[in-house]
């Protein structure tokens, strides 16, 4: 599903932020990504999202090779990954269904098909009961269960989720991850990007330890080695 | 189809959004298109009053009454061989007394007059139309000296100063005109740049989130484009509204300064609606979309 080989990133105060990476993620896998602040993750998925390009190496998201992606295909590739991220990245102004259903206005849907996806995936999240609710209305957690839904609209094969835990309580965290493995039981690849420790610990899914750009760890049933 | 409908929708939310901008905007364009239409109308003013003045421009030489038709034709012959002369037209003494007797039908005390001396009292003559008018001086000065015992007299109402000065007049007023119209049509794409920077601004989340969700470039910059048209649109509306009625109050004023000429400089507009506010359009819509794709590819990063 995702294929990273020897992969370099280099920023433009010559900030080498990924040195050599390798990394293989198979469909339907869990994988936690941890590292302390630094250490590339962020990078990581900015690379896997076409909103940065390595200097070396090859991205390869399913069969775009990312390394090579046209500005032009970047907005197709975005439709089959779905992002989620620390600050939830929700329009103040729309309620939490407007929000979930601006992703697919944007991207072209049908009117029949966002009145049938979106109350959907705001079931899956569940939040259909608070759909018409602004994100001041709502907690942290089920402002990032509306970004969880946004995301989902396009039925995305990759969940990347940067941090998603980053701006919640204990309760609110444990709640967002066991949403995120039931995403994942459907079927789609999801990689956690986080330092917590806890939650790491708690799934028992697949590590990968980062640290000043590179891979230090890789662990099937890992923990938080940090 | 449904994309069109969003991306317009979208563009009328960014207009509302920025009222004040969008009202800057427009003001600046406005500047711009009436600068350009005045210096249209002082141009056409200018054109007017040349060809009147060109009108004006006689040359003529009077011969003597009794002088035989094959004289004349060979001095006809010979003025029309000068390289200044475009054409030379002979007004017989029959001629003149018919022009004559035409030009004021209306005055019954001239024609009464002339019945009065019972013989027709005109001299056939020579009308000399200078190839250029510019060397209309030198064509006089030759005729000046020109001699030929069938002459009897000459005359020659030289306007070529005043032609001279409208033709300096016009040229400083196009001068300063194109300077000024230069300065608008920079002050706007400058400011529509702007409009749109902040627009884009005002909206970075929105676009952060659309780029994160796969929205497609066109997407993100086409609302942008939507404004500048809508701006070009409403700018050349008020300008047809403001310029119409304002044209038609200095018609009254222009037709009794060249009175006896044909100026009518708002049937000018009315005939060649398309051509002049149809390109003026084009030209300020062109501006906008340049200025806002800079703004959009610099800001919006698409």
């Amino acid at each position: 599903m995702i294929n990273l080989r020897n992969v370099s990133k280099t920023y433009i105060n010559r900030v080498k932020v990924l040195k050599g990476v390798d990394l293989s993620v198979k469909p339907g896998e869990f994988v936690s990504i941890v590292g302390q602040s630094g250490a590339g993750k962020t990078t990581l998925v900015r690379l896997l999202i076409g909103e940065e390009r390595a200097d070396e190496g090859q991205v390869m998201v399913g069969d775009w090779d990312i390394t090579r992606i046209s500005r032009r295909e970047v907005p197709y590739l975005r439709r089959q990954i779905g992002v989620i991220f620390q600050d939830f990245k929700l329009l103040p102004k729309k309620t939490l269904e407007e929000n979930v259903s601006f992703a697919l206005q944007v991207s072209g849907g049908s009117p029949q098909k966002i009145k049938k996806v979106v109350p959907s995936v705001l079931k899956i999240v569940g939040l259909d009961d608070k759909k018409k609710r602004y994100p001041n209305e709502v907690s942290g957690g089920e402002q990032q269960r509306a970004a969880i839904a946004r995301a989902l609209v396009h039925q995305p094969k990759i969940l990347l989720a940067d941090e998603p835990t980053g701006n919640l309580d204990a309760i609110n965290a444990n709640e967002i991850i066991d949403l995120l493995l039931r995403i994942n039981k459907f079927g789609t690849t999801v990689i956690l990007v986080t330092h917590n420790k806890e939650i790491v610990n708690r799934l028992g899914k697949r590590v990968v330890t980062m640290e000043q750009g590179r891979i230090i760890s890789d662990q099937e049933h890992g923990k938080y080695l940090l | 189809m449904l994309s069109l409908y969003r991306i317009i929708k979208f563009s009328f939310q960014d207009i509302a959004r920025n009222a004040w901008l969008s009202i800057v905007t427009v003001t600046i364009l406005l500047l711009a298109l009436f600068s350009i239409n005045t210096l249209v109308t002082v141009r056409l003013i200018s054109d007017s009053a040349i060809g009147a003045v060109k009108e004006k421009i006689n040359i003529s030489l009077f011969l003597k009454p009794e002088t035989p038709e094959s004289e004349i034709m060979a001095l006809k012959a010979k003025l029309a061989s000068s390289d200044k002369v475009r054409d030379v037209v002979y007004i017989s003494r029959q001629n003149a007394l018919e022009d004559f007797r035409k030009k004021y039908e209306n005055n019954q005390e001239v024609l009464a007059a002339l019945k009065e001396l019972g013989r027709n009292p005109l001299s056939p003559s020579l009308t000399i139309i200078p190839k250029n008018f510019d060397e209309s001086s030198l064509l006089i000065n030759e005729l000046r000296v020109l001699d030929n015992p069938i002459i009897e007299s000459r005359d020659f109402s030289d306007n070529t100063v005043i032609l001279n000065k409208i033709n300096s007049i016009t040229k400083r007023v196009n001068e300063v005109g194109l300077f000024i119209i230069a300065i608008f049509i920079l002050t706007s794409l400058l400011v529509v740049y702007n409009s749109i920077r902040v627009a884009i601004y005002t909206h970075r989340q929105e676009i952060e989130i659309m780029r994160l969700v796969g929205a497609s470039n066109a997407f993100i910059y086409m609302p942008y484009l939507v404004s500048a048209l809508v701006y070009s649109l409403v700018s050349i509306l008020i300008v047809i509204a403001v310029f119409y009625p304002l044209l038609s109050l200095l018609q009254p004023y222009l037709e009794v300064f060249f009175t006896g000429y044909s100026v009518n400089i708002l049937s000018y507009f009315v005939d060649n609606f398309f051509a002049v506010f149809g390109v003026q359009f084009l030209i300020i819509l062109l501006v906008n979309c340049l200025a806002s794709l800079f703004a959009v590819r610099r800001y919006a990063k698409v």
